[in-house]
Protein backbone atom coordinates (compact mmCIF):
# COMPACT_ATOMS: atom_id res chain seq x y z
CA UNK A 1 0.00 0.00 0.00
CA UNK A 2 1.27 3.33 -0.95
CA UNK A 3 0.55 6.78 1.37
CA UNK A 4 -1.10 9.01 -1.22
CA UNK A 5 -2.94 6.17 -3.61
CA UNK A 6 -5.97 5.23 -2.77
CA UNK A 7 -6.59 1.65 -3.13
CA UNK A 8 -9.84 -0.05 -4.58
CA UNK A 9 -10.59 -3.67 -2.99
CA UNK A 10 -13.63 -5.52 -4.45
CA UNK A 11 -14.94 -7.40 -1.47
CA UNK A 12 -16.64 -10.68 -1.53
CA UNK A 13 -20.16 -9.56 -1.49
CA UNK A 14 -21.89 -12.60 0.50
CA UNK A 15 -25.05 -10.77 0.82
CA UNK A 16 -25.95 -11.23 -3.04
CA UNK A 17 -25.62 -14.82 -2.50
CA UNK A 18 -27.25 -15.15 1.20
CA UNK A 19 -30.73 -12.69 0.21
CA UNK A 20 -33.09 -13.67 -2.41
CA UNK A 21 -35.50 -11.46 -3.74
CA UNK A 22 -38.92 -13.09 -3.87
CA UNK A 23 -42.39 -13.51 -2.81
CA UNK A 24 -41.21 -14.54 0.94
CA UNK A 25 -39.19 -11.02 1.27
CA UNK A 26 -40.17 -8.10 2.63
CA UNK A 27 -42.47 -6.18 1.10
CA UNK A 28 -45.11 -3.53 2.64
CA UNK A 29 -46.94 -5.66 4.15
CA UNK A 30 -44.69 -7.27 6.26
CA UNK A 31 -43.31 -3.36 7.02
CA UNK A 32 -46.51 -2.42 8.33
CA UNK A 33 -47.00 -5.74 10.38
CA UNK A 34 -43.22 -4.63 11.77
CA UNK A 35 -44.54 -1.31 12.90
CA UNK A 36 -47.71 -2.73 14.09
CA UNK A 37 -45.48 -5.25 16.37
CA UNK A 38 -43.33 -1.99 16.91
CA UNK A 39 -46.81 0.20 18.32
CA UNK A 40 -47.71 -2.91 20.44
CA UNK A 41 -44.76 -2.66 22.53
CA UNK A 42 -46.11 1.02 23.69
CA UNK A 43 -46.84 -0.49 26.71
CA UNK A 44 -43.65 -1.94 27.43
CA UNK A 45 -41.72 2.20 26.37
CA UNK A 46 -44.19 3.56 29.00
CA UNK A 47 -42.82 0.68 31.87
CA UNK A 48 -39.55 1.21 30.86
CA UNK A 49 -39.43 5.42 30.00
CA UNK A 50 -39.78 5.34 34.11
CA UNK A 51 -36.25 3.53 33.91
CA UNK A 52 -35.25 6.57 32.73
CA UNK A 53 -37.36 9.16 34.44
CA UNK A 54 -35.87 7.92 37.88
CA UNK A 55 -32.25 8.33 36.59
CA UNK A 56 -32.91 11.76 35.73
CA UNK A 57 -34.39 12.85 38.71
CA UNK A 58 -31.28 10.52 40.37
CA UNK A 59 -28.71 12.79 38.50
CA UNK A 60 -30.79 15.67 39.07
CA UNK A 61 -30.41 15.36 42.93
CA UNK A 62 -26.91 13.87 42.95
CA UNK A 63 -26.07 17.35 41.10
CA UNK A 64 -27.66 19.27 43.66
CA UNK A 65 -25.86 17.57 46.52
CA UNK A 66 -22.62 17.96 44.26
CA UNK A 67 -20.67 21.50 44.51
CA UNK A 68 -21.29 23.53 41.84
CA UNK A 69 -17.27 23.40 40.67
CA UNK A 70 -17.75 19.29 40.34
CA UNK A 71 -21.18 18.80 38.83
CA UNK A 72 -19.68 18.36 34.86
CA UNK A 73 -19.60 14.51 35.07
CA UNK A 74 -23.33 14.36 36.64
CA UNK A 75 -23.92 16.75 33.78
CA UNK A 76 -22.81 14.48 31.77
CA UNK A 77 -24.94 11.67 33.50
CA UNK A 78 -28.39 13.48 32.84
CA UNK A 79 -26.81 14.16 28.89
CA UNK A 80 -26.70 10.09 28.85
CA UNK A 81 -30.27 10.10 29.62
CA UNK A 82 -31.45 12.69 28.09
CA UNK A 83 -30.08 11.23 24.69
CA UNK A 84 -31.82 7.40 25.39
CA UNK A 85 -34.93 9.56 25.70
CA UNK A 86 -34.63 11.53 22.68
CA UNK A 87 -34.22 8.07 20.76
CA UNK A 88 -36.41 6.45 21.92
CA UNK A 89 -39.59 8.07 22.20
CA UNK A 90 -40.36 8.36 18.58
CA UNK A 91 -40.51 4.83 18.42
CA UNK A 92 -43.60 4.06 20.16
CA UNK A 93 -45.23 6.90 19.53
CA UNK A 94 -44.00 9.41 22.12
CA UNK A 95 -42.33 12.07 19.36
CA UNK A 96 -42.70 14.98 22.39
CA UNK A 97 -40.39 13.11 24.53
CA UNK A 98 -38.18 12.92 22.05
CA UNK A 99 -38.80 16.84 21.23
CA UNK A 100 -38.10 17.34 24.47
CA UNK A 101 -35.25 14.57 25.43
CA UNK A 102 -33.41 16.09 21.92
CA UNK A 103 -33.98 19.85 23.88
CA UNK A 104 -32.04 19.10 26.95
CA UNK A 105 -29.38 17.23 25.54
CA UNK A 106 -28.89 20.48 22.89
CA UNK A 107 -28.88 22.74 26.38
CA UNK A 108 -26.29 20.42 28.15
CA UNK A 109 -23.83 20.06 25.54
CA UNK A 110 -24.09 24.09 24.47
CA UNK A 111 -23.83 25.38 28.35
CA UNK A 112 -20.61 25.70 30.09
CA UNK A 113 -22.46 26.66 33.50
CA UNK A 114 -23.60 24.00 36.04
CA UNK A 115 -25.26 26.61 38.24
CA UNK A 116 -28.77 26.85 39.93
CA UNK A 117 -29.82 28.45 36.94
CA UNK A 118 -29.09 24.98 34.53
CA UNK A 119 -30.63 22.69 37.47
CA UNK A 120 -33.87 24.64 37.04
CA UNK A 121 -33.70 23.82 33.03
CA UNK A 122 -33.37 20.21 34.12
CA UNK A 123 -35.69 20.23 36.63
CA UNK A 124 -38.56 21.82 34.09
CA UNK A 125 -37.63 19.37 31.26
CA UNK A 126 -37.61 16.24 33.45
CA UNK A 127 -41.12 17.54 34.89
CA UNK A 128 -42.47 17.79 31.42
CA UNK A 129 -41.17 14.68 30.33
CA UNK A 130 -43.18 13.26 33.55
CA UNK A 131 -45.92 14.77 32.55
CA UNK A 132 -45.88 14.01 28.75
CA UNK A 133 -46.02 10.10 30.01
CA UNK A 134 -48.34 10.71 32.82
CA UNK A 135 -50.97 12.42 30.70
CA UNK A 136 -50.41 9.74 27.74
CA UNK A 137 -49.50 12.45 25.08
CA UNK A 138 -48.76 10.78 22.42
CA UNK A 139 -47.45 11.82 18.91
CA UNK A 140 -46.63 15.84 19.00
CA UNK A 141 -48.94 16.35 22.07
CA UNK A 142 -51.23 18.38 20.57
CA UNK A 143 -52.31 21.82 21.93
CA UNK A 144 -50.91 21.24 24.99
CA UNK A 145 -48.03 19.57 23.91
CA UNK A 146 -47.00 22.76 21.33
CA UNK A 147 -47.63 24.97 24.62
CA UNK A 148 -44.98 23.01 26.79
CA UNK A 149 -42.56 22.94 23.80
CA UNK A 150 -42.31 26.62 23.84
CA UNK A 151 -42.46 27.20 27.67
CA UNK A 152 -39.22 24.71 27.59
CA UNK A 153 -38.10 26.90 24.91
CA UNK A 154 -38.61 30.12 26.85
CA UNK A 155 -36.60 28.59 29.42
CA UNK A 156 -33.84 27.24 27.99
CA UNK A 157 -33.64 30.85 26.24
CA UNK A 158 -33.31 32.75 29.92
CA UNK A 159 -30.63 30.46 31.10
CA UNK A 160 -28.96 29.50 27.74
CA UNK A 161 -25.24 31.21 26.41
CA UNK A 162 -26.52 34.05 24.25
CA UNK B 1 -45.58 -8.39 -3.26
CA UNK B 2 -42.14 -9.28 -3.45
CA UNK B 3 -39.07 -8.43 -1.91
CA UNK B 4 -35.30 -9.28 -0.26
CA UNK B 5 -35.31 -12.22 2.01
CA UNK B 6 -33.45 -11.16 5.22
CA UNK B 7 -33.66 -14.94 6.37
CA UNK B 8 -30.31 -16.54 6.27
CA UNK B 9 -28.35 -13.19 6.95
CA UNK B 10 -26.61 -12.65 10.32
CA UNK B 11 -27.06 -10.14 12.36
CA UNK B 12 -25.49 -7.99 15.16
CA UNK B 13 -27.01 -5.53 17.41
CA UNK B 14 -24.45 -3.82 19.85
CA UNK B 15 -26.32 -1.39 22.39
CA UNK B 16 -25.72 -0.90 25.80
CA UNK B 17 -29.61 0.05 26.05
CA UNK B 18 -31.23 -3.52 26.04
CA UNK B 19 -34.80 -1.48 25.87
CA UNK B 20 -33.05 -0.67 22.43
CA UNK B 21 -31.41 -3.74 21.27
CA UNK B 22 -35.17 -5.42 22.26
CA UNK B 23 -36.53 -3.15 19.63
CA UNK B 24 -33.59 -3.58 16.90
CA UNK B 25 -34.57 -7.33 17.41
CA UNK B 26 -37.91 -7.18 17.18
CA UNK B 27 -37.65 -5.63 14.05
CA UNK B 28 -35.47 -7.73 12.36
CA UNK B 29 -37.61 -10.64 13.58
CA UNK B 30 -40.54 -9.05 12.47
CA UNK B 31 -38.96 -8.59 9.13
CA UNK B 32 -38.05 -11.88 8.80
CA UNK B 33 -34.61 -12.45 10.54
CA UNK B 34 -33.70 -15.82 12.12
CA UNK B 35 -30.29 -15.11 13.80
CA UNK B 36 -29.82 -11.97 15.42
CA UNK B 37 -27.36 -11.77 17.93
CA UNK B 38 -26.67 -9.10 20.66
CA UNK B 39 -24.08 -7.26 22.60
CA UNK B 40 -24.05 -4.98 25.74
CA UNK B 41 -20.85 -2.66 24.02
CA UNK B 42 -17.97 -2.75 21.33
CA UNK B 43 -15.63 -5.26 23.32
CA UNK B 44 -18.36 -7.80 23.78
CA UNK B 45 -19.40 -7.28 19.64
CA UNK B 46 -16.08 -7.99 19.35
CA UNK B 47 -15.84 -11.03 20.80
CA UNK B 48 -19.08 -12.13 19.36
CA UNK B 49 -17.60 -11.71 15.68
CA UNK B 50 -14.72 -14.20 16.39
CA UNK B 51 -17.56 -17.20 16.43
CA UNK B 52 -20.45 -15.49 14.82
CA UNK B 53 -20.05 -14.42 10.59
CA UNK B 54 -22.02 -11.42 10.75
CA UNK B 55 -23.14 -10.15 7.90
CA UNK B 56 -24.41 -6.66 8.77
CA UNK B 57 -23.63 -5.32 12.41
CA UNK B 58 -25.82 -2.71 13.36
CA UNK B 59 -24.39 -0.38 16.22
CA UNK B 60 -25.29 2.76 18.72
CA UNK B 61 -22.79 4.84 19.34
CA UNK B 62 -22.52 5.49 22.71
CA UNK B 63 -21.32 2.61 24.70
CA UNK B 64 -18.44 2.09 27.40
CA UNK B 65 -16.02 1.00 27.78
CA UNK B 66 -15.86 0.41 23.70
CA UNK B 67 -17.65 3.02 22.14
CA UNK B 68 -19.58 2.68 18.79
CA UNK B 69 -16.87 4.65 16.74
CA UNK B 70 -13.74 2.83 17.97
CA UNK B 71 -15.26 -0.54 17.88
CA UNK B 72 -15.93 0.25 14.00
CA UNK B 73 -12.42 1.51 13.78
CA UNK B 74 -11.39 -1.82 15.36
CA UNK B 75 -13.46 -3.92 12.93
CA UNK B 76 -12.41 -2.28 10.15
CA UNK B 77 -8.43 -2.06 11.12
CA UNK B 78 -7.60 -4.37 13.87
CA UNK B 79 -4.59 -6.61 13.37
CA UNK B 80 -7.12 -9.39 14.57
CA UNK B 81 -10.47 -8.51 12.94
CA UNK B 82 -12.63 -11.44 12.05
CA UNK B 83 -14.40 -9.39 9.14
CA UNK B 84 -13.23 -6.36 8.20
CA UNK B 85 -15.60 -6.18 5.08
CA UNK B 86 -18.70 -6.50 7.45
CA UNK B 87 -21.57 -4.32 6.68
CA UNK B 88 -22.04 -1.41 9.54
CA UNK B 89 -25.09 0.20 10.11
CA UNK B 90 -24.50 3.37 13.05
CA UNK B 91 -27.64 3.75 14.56
CA UNK B 92 -27.71 6.78 17.52
CA UNK B 93 -29.08 10.07 18.42
CA UNK B 94 -26.39 11.93 17.60
CA UNK B 95 -27.21 13.26 14.20
CA UNK B 96 -25.56 16.44 13.47
CA UNK B 97 -23.51 17.04 10.33
CA UNK B 98 -19.75 16.18 12.37
CA UNK B 99 -20.77 13.28 13.93
CA UNK B 100 -21.92 11.84 10.49
CA UNK B 101 -19.13 12.73 8.90
CA UNK B 102 -16.95 11.24 11.38
CA UNK B 103 -18.54 8.11 11.45
CA UNK B 104 -18.93 7.78 8.01
CA UNK B 105 -14.50 8.56 7.67
CA UNK B 106 -14.09 5.66 10.60
CA UNK B 107 -16.12 3.47 8.06
CA UNK B 108 -19.92 2.34 8.59
CA UNK B 109 -21.97 1.76 5.59
CA UNK B 110 -24.83 3.69 6.49
CA UNK B 111 -26.16 6.06 9.28
CA UNK B 112 -29.46 5.72 11.10
CA UNK B 113 -30.88 8.37 13.23
CA UNK B 114 -32.95 7.75 16.61
CA UNK B 115 -36.05 7.01 17.11
CA UNK B 116 -35.93 4.17 14.72
CA UNK B 117 -38.79 3.05 12.47
CA UNK B 118 -38.80 -0.67 10.79
CA UNK B 119 -39.15 1.29 7.23
CA UNK B 120 -36.58 3.35 7.80
CA UNK B 121 -34.08 0.15 9.18
CA UNK B 122 -34.93 -2.08 6.49
CA UNK B 123 -34.01 1.16 3.93
CA UNK B 124 -30.77 0.98 5.05
CA UNK B 125 -30.57 -2.82 4.71
CA UNK B 126 -31.92 -2.78 1.12
CA UNK B 127 -29.26 0.14 0.70
CA UNK B 128 -26.24 -1.96 1.71
CA UNK B 129 -27.99 -5.26 -0.33
CA UNK B 130 -28.48 -3.17 -3.62
CA UNK B 131 -25.37 -0.71 -2.92
CA UNK B 132 -22.33 -3.02 -3.04
CA UNK B 133 -20.06 -0.49 -2.56
CA UNK B 134 -16.07 -0.96 -3.08
CA UNK B 135 -13.31 -0.48 -0.11
CA UNK B 136 -10.85 2.00 -0.10
CA UNK B 137 -7.68 1.45 1.61
CA UNK B 138 -5.37 4.80 1.76
CA UNK B 139 -2.52 5.62 4.17
CA UNK B 140 -5.70 7.06 6.71
CA UNK B 141 -8.82 5.05 6.03
CA UNK B 142 -9.99 1.77 5.04
CA UNK B 143 -13.63 1.21 4.89
CA UNK B 144 -16.45 1.06 2.38
CA UNK B 145 -16.32 3.73 -0.35
CA UNK B 146 -17.07 7.19 0.94
CA UNK B 147 -17.83 8.84 -2.80
CA UNK B 148 -21.60 8.30 -2.26
CA UNK B 149 -22.48 11.48 -5.10
CA UNK B 150 -21.99 11.68 -8.53
CA UNK B 151 -19.76 14.74 -9.09
CA UNK B 152 -18.09 15.49 -12.29
CA UNK B 153 -14.69 15.59 -11.13
CA UNK B 154 -11.85 17.26 -13.46
CA UNK B 155 -8.90 16.91 -11.16
CA UNK B 156 -6.20 13.95 -11.38
CA UNK B 157 -7.90 10.45 -10.72
CA UNK B 158 -5.61 9.60 -7.92
CA UNK B 159 -7.36 5.70 -7.02
CA UNK B 160 -6.24 2.47 -8.41
CA UNK B 161 -8.51 1.03 -10.43
CA UNK B 162 -10.38 -1.89 -8.53
CA UNK B 163 -8.25 -5.26 -7.78
CA UNK B 164 -11.00 -7.16 -10.11
CA UNK B 165 -12.75 -6.25 -13.05
CA UNK B 166 -15.97 -5.47 -11.87
CA UNK B 167 -18.04 -2.10 -12.73
CA UNK B 168 -19.47 -0.48 -10.29
CA UNK B 169 -22.85 0.80 -10.89
CA UNK B 170 -23.11 4.66 -8.68
CA UNK B 171 -25.94 6.00 -10.75
CA UNK B 172 -27.69 5.31 -7.92
CA UNK B 173 -25.58 6.22 -5.15
CA UNK B 174 -27.42 9.46 -3.81
CA UNK B 175 -27.75 10.46 -0.06
CA UNK B 176 -31.35 8.67 0.65
CA UNK B 177 -33.50 11.26 1.61
CA UNK B 178 -33.87 9.28 5.16
CA UNK B 179 -29.75 10.47 5.78
CA UNK B 180 -30.99 13.89 4.45
CA UNK B 181 -33.29 14.35 7.13
CA UNK B 182 -30.92 12.64 9.53
CA UNK B 183 -28.31 15.29 8.47
CA UNK B 184 -30.94 18.37 8.63
CA UNK B 185 -32.66 17.32 11.94
CA UNK B 186 -29.81 18.48 14.01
Amino acid sequence: MSGDEPEFIQPPNTLKNKVKYGPDGVDLDMLEKAEQIIANLQGNYLEWVQDDLAKLQGFYEKAMATPEGERAKVFKDLFGVAHDVKGQGGSFGYHLMTAIGNQLCRFLEGTQKTGAAELDVVKVHLDAMRLVIGQRMEGDGGKMGENLLRGLQAVVSKVAPK
Amino acid sequence: MAGYSLERLNFLVVDDNKHMRALVKTILHALGSKSVVEAADGADAFKELRHFPADIIICDWNMSPLDGLDFVRLVRTGKDSPNPFAAIIMLTGHTEMHRVVEARDAGVHEFLAKPISAKALYSRIRAIIERPRPFIRTATYFGPDRRRRQIEYKGRERRKAAKQEQVVDQSSVGLSQAEVEALLSG
